[in-house]
């Protein structure tokens, strides 16, 4: 069955409009009213260890706080992962710990047993202390939104509501694009596309192994996801390397038709039904336009194929994540049925917890 | 220089003559060690004492002449060193060694008349190049002492013939001083090729410091060692990561308590007065600078303490112990890692993954497939990071392993000597009561338990081991003729 392009597009109109509604009731104000501005006016948050400590309070004030937090996190026990396989309680105090390293400026401070008067440097209020945990621990927001920041391979990348938190699966994609640029010379010149980038994880991980003369193309259709990737690009110093497209899958890229050294993507692929039961850090807080795939899941997938056979340079690389096995060996029937003669070295690949989740491949 | 202008030459024909010389000679690293001594702040008088008496034992175990006075030779040792003019090796030690040098001097002869021969087969021929490249470091540093050695008899013949002309003889003379002092460089450059080296000194290593008896008390002092090292790395400049791993006990991926879950159990505890024990508890670091583990390799073995532990409430003093170990680090080129030797494992959510799950655990354990070695770290914020250090750990492992079979195989005297990084052996004391920390392995005890605890003053016991090495290194050549 070949799916025609306005069937492709159709699914997301509506979760366009659904994104907009629900960031009015889960975003701050800071986040609506950025949504509302025209795309060129979208300002990215800056995380919390890159803030200012421009505040103070008293070392025992601080402890009162921590060992406020550390009995809520305690309390938790279990609960949450008998409810939706969330955290439980030793996970809450080892984020705890973490969230205290990005807010004080001093780390020696932390491990002082004294409860003095002494003063520590912070770059956030004992009061929105208290405000980011409850948010933590009662709404169930992600800590790397609570943060400001996720830890990627071995970068620190900014992330904010709006964005997809990058998951630790992901990590992989880049390895794999590693081992294939450092035996082809061809494909560590070329210019490569992420598609879908979010916060940028993939585009800057890729500029990291690509050489000298890669390029990278990172396109979102969320404008607080280019904002967001555009700051992260440029606080690695990728700005000469990586370029920020707006727009829909590849709509922003038809000038590299049959150009493109590499392809990748972690494209939205949960069934449209699995929405609902997903877990609450992300089901609640996290883009719906990131995640939700349509009915069977493969919408955006599906269309990935498509754009590879046509954008792809004979010999280029291709890389995709996945909901695992079921969605992998889909996929690869399709680009064996469907787009007979276009792809070779089909391969699936699996993620560290044992999971069928990519697949890869070249162009022929 | 005067006190070095004594007689050079070797008597070869009165072997068992004994010569009481009128000044003693010490060697090189020996006066370095006296000047460090010197420095030492006033709590650090005692140590000289135990010192030196522990120098003078060592130096009555192996050798026939005493050591001088030590009062009374400073200034010519301290002088000695400043100038950097190497120190004279003992008459002994050169006899031992001038036998070693003609009896490589003597292999490499017939070596090189059998790679003559035609009639060698190939294998033969591999061999003995082989063992010829191995000894071609000292034989040129042999060619080059041999040379300085005839220049000096030349320059001996001149001066007995032109003892009548001043100025010649100032000139022999002078030329004299300068052939002289470098055949003494090349001598102890010579001892120092001789002696077995151990090839993890210039490495980067991982510090493991482990709880053993003594339940809460010991996961305290564990810190408290832990703190410490971190400081004495912070002082010499070096990098200290902490690591944080925990070994699986063979009963599948559990997490390890961080820490701060330690502190706050402690806390807990003693708010509750609720008996509770920690049944292990390890923490690791990475340490990173120039001679890491040269430094360092010392401090494996047992540490005890001796104090009130903050959980006793009738005052009652404990004896508690902390295992340590200084694993010299490895890359995946020395331990020839391979990816189907590994098994990979993170933290599963139970479900899907992906997108479907937010979740900050980063954990990832690393198997040894051949060994059965686990690491599990998880400190990191990426899991990515925490596999780089695991992998980082498992190659040092893997090294130490190889690095103690190769041990084995090494003669007794060997294993007896200190620093034989056992894990096991009982090497120091920290006595909080009393303030003294002692080091079983050379019989120093330092009167500031405080001061170590800071970082400050290990080198007390670390230079004194190093030196111990250097004559134990010493010992071993003069007794394996």
């Amino acid at each position: 069955m070949r799916l025609t392009l306005s069937s492709v597009y159709r699914p997301y109109s509506f979760p366009t409009l659904l994104k907009s509604s629900s960031f009015s009731t889960l975003c701050r104000p800071f986040c609506s009213s950025a949504l509302s501005s025209s795309p060129t006016c979208v300002k990215p948050q800056v995380p919390l260890f890159l803030r200012q400590p421009i505040y103070s309070t008293k070392l025992c004030e601080l402890k009162k706080w921590h060992d406020w937090a550390k009995g809520v996190a305690f309390s938790i026990g279990s609960t949450f992962v008998d409810s939706d396989n969330g955290p439980d309680s030793s996970l809450l105090c080892r984020e705890l710990k973490w969230l205290m390293e990005d807010a004080v400026e001093d780390h020696s401070m932390i491990v002082k047993d004294d409860d003095s008067d002494e003063r520590v440097k912070m770059r956030v209020g004992i009061e929105e202390l208290y405000c980011l945990w409850k948010q933590r621990v009662q709404e169930r927001r992600p800590f790397q939104y609570v943060v400001g920041c996720e830890h990627w391979r071995d970068l620190v990348l900014s992330v904010q509501e709006g964005v997809l938190i990058p998951r630790p699966e992901t990590e992989l994609l880049v390895d794999f694009v590693d081992d294939v640029v450092s035996e082809n010379e061809d494909l560590k010149r070329g210019v490569w596309a992420d598609l879908g980038t979010g916060s940028g994880a993939l585009a800057i991980g890729i500029g990291g192994v690509l050489g000298s003369e890669g390029r990278v193309i990172a396109t979102d259709l969320s404008p607080v996801a280019v904002a967001v990737a555009a700051y992260n690009v440029q606080r690695y110093c990728f700005q000469d390397k990586i370029e920020l497209r707006e727009g829909s899958w590849f709509e922003p890229l038809k000038d590299m038709e049959g150009k493109l050294a590499g392809l990748v993507s972690n494209p939205p692929y949960i069934p449209s039904k699995d929405i609902s039961g997903l877990q609450a850090e992300v089901g609640r807080h996290e883009p719906r336009v990131a995640l939700d795939g349509g009915t069977d899941g493969m919408d955006a997938l599906l269309h990935l194929c498509d754009g590879a056979a046509l954008m792809l340079k004979p010999a280029g690389f291709f890389a995709f994540e996945t909901n695992g096995e079921q969605q992998c060996r889909a996929l690869v029937d399709y680009m064996e049925n469907y787009r007979n003669g276009s792809f070779c070295n089909l391969e699936i690949r699996s993620d560290f917890a044992g999971i069928l989740r990519f697949v890869i491949g070249f162009h022929q | 220089m005067g006190f070095c202008s004594g007689s050079t030459t070797d008597d070869h024909e009165s072997p068992h003559k004994t010569e009481k010389r009128s000044c003693g000679t010490l060697h090189f690293i020996s006066a370095r060690q006296i000047e460090k001594a010197l420095t030492m702040r006033f709590h650090g008088n005692f140590i000289i004492c135990r010192y030196l008496s522990r120098l003078r034992n060592q130096f009555n175990s192996n050798f026939e002449f005493p050591l001088p006075n030590f009062r009374h030779r400073a200034p010519f040792f301290l002088r000695s060193y400043s100038a950097e003019v190497p120190a004279q090796l003992s008459p002994e030690l050169l006899n031992i060694m001038e036998q070693r040098l003609s009896a490589i001097e003597y292999r490499t002869s017939c070596l090189n008349n059998f790679l003559n021969q035609p009639e060698a087969s190939p294998s033969e021929y591999a061999r003995a190049n082989k063992e010829l490249r191995k000894l071609s470091g000292s034989v040129d540093l042999i060619k080059e002492l041999r040379a300085k050695q005839k220049e000096i008899d030349g320059l001996k013949s001149l001066m007995a013939e032109c003892s009548e002309d001043k100025d010649m003889l100032n000139m022999a003379t002078e030329e004299m001083g300068q052939a002289v002092e470098e055949e003494r460089k090349l001598q102890n450059l010579l001892l120092k090729s001789l002696l077995p080296k151990d090839d993890a000194d210039e490495r980067d290593c991982i510090l493991e410091v482990r709880a053993g008896t003594g339940g809460e008390e010991a996961s305290l002092f564990a810190m408290d060692i832990f703190r410490m090292y971190e400081k004495y790395a912070l002082e010499k400049g070096w990098k200290f990561e902490v690591v944080d791993i925990a070994q699986s006990d063979h009963k599948g991926y559990k997490s390890t308590m961080h820490w701060n879950l330690l502190l706050a159990r402690i806390e807990f505890h003693l708010a509750t007065d609720v008996l509770w024990t920690i049944l292990s508890q390890e923490a690791s670091a990475a340490i990173a600078g120039d001679g890491v583990f040269r430094k360092l390799k010392f401090e494996s073995g047992i540490h005890r303490v001796q104090r009130v532990p903050v959980t006793e409430k009738s005052g009652r003093i404990h004896t508690s112990a902390v295992s340590v170990a200084i694993l010299p680090q490895a890359d995946e080129v020395d331990v020839q890692l391979k990816n189907e030797d590994l098994r990979i494992d993170t933290y599963r959510s139970g479900g899907s993954g992906g997108q479907h799950a937010n979740t900050t655990n980063s954990a990832v354990r690393v198997t040894h497939i051949p060994t059965g070695i686990m690491i599990t770290i998880q400190d990191e914020r990426s899991q990515h990071m925490n596999k780089a250090k695991a992998l980082k750990v498992l190659c040092a492992k893997l090294y130490e392993m190889e690095r103690l079979r190769l041990r084995s195989s090494r003669s007794k005297l060997r294993l007896e000597q200190i620093g034989s990084g056992d894990r096991s052996e009982r090497i120091r004391t920290y006595n909080f009561p009393q303030g003294r920390v002692t080091d079983h392995r050379v019989g120093i005890t330092y009167h500031s338990v405080d001061d170590v605890m800071q970082g400050e003053n290990l080198d007390v016991f670390i230079d004194a081991l190093l030196l111990q090495e250097e004559m134990d290194a010493m010992a071993t050549f003069s007794s394996s003729q």
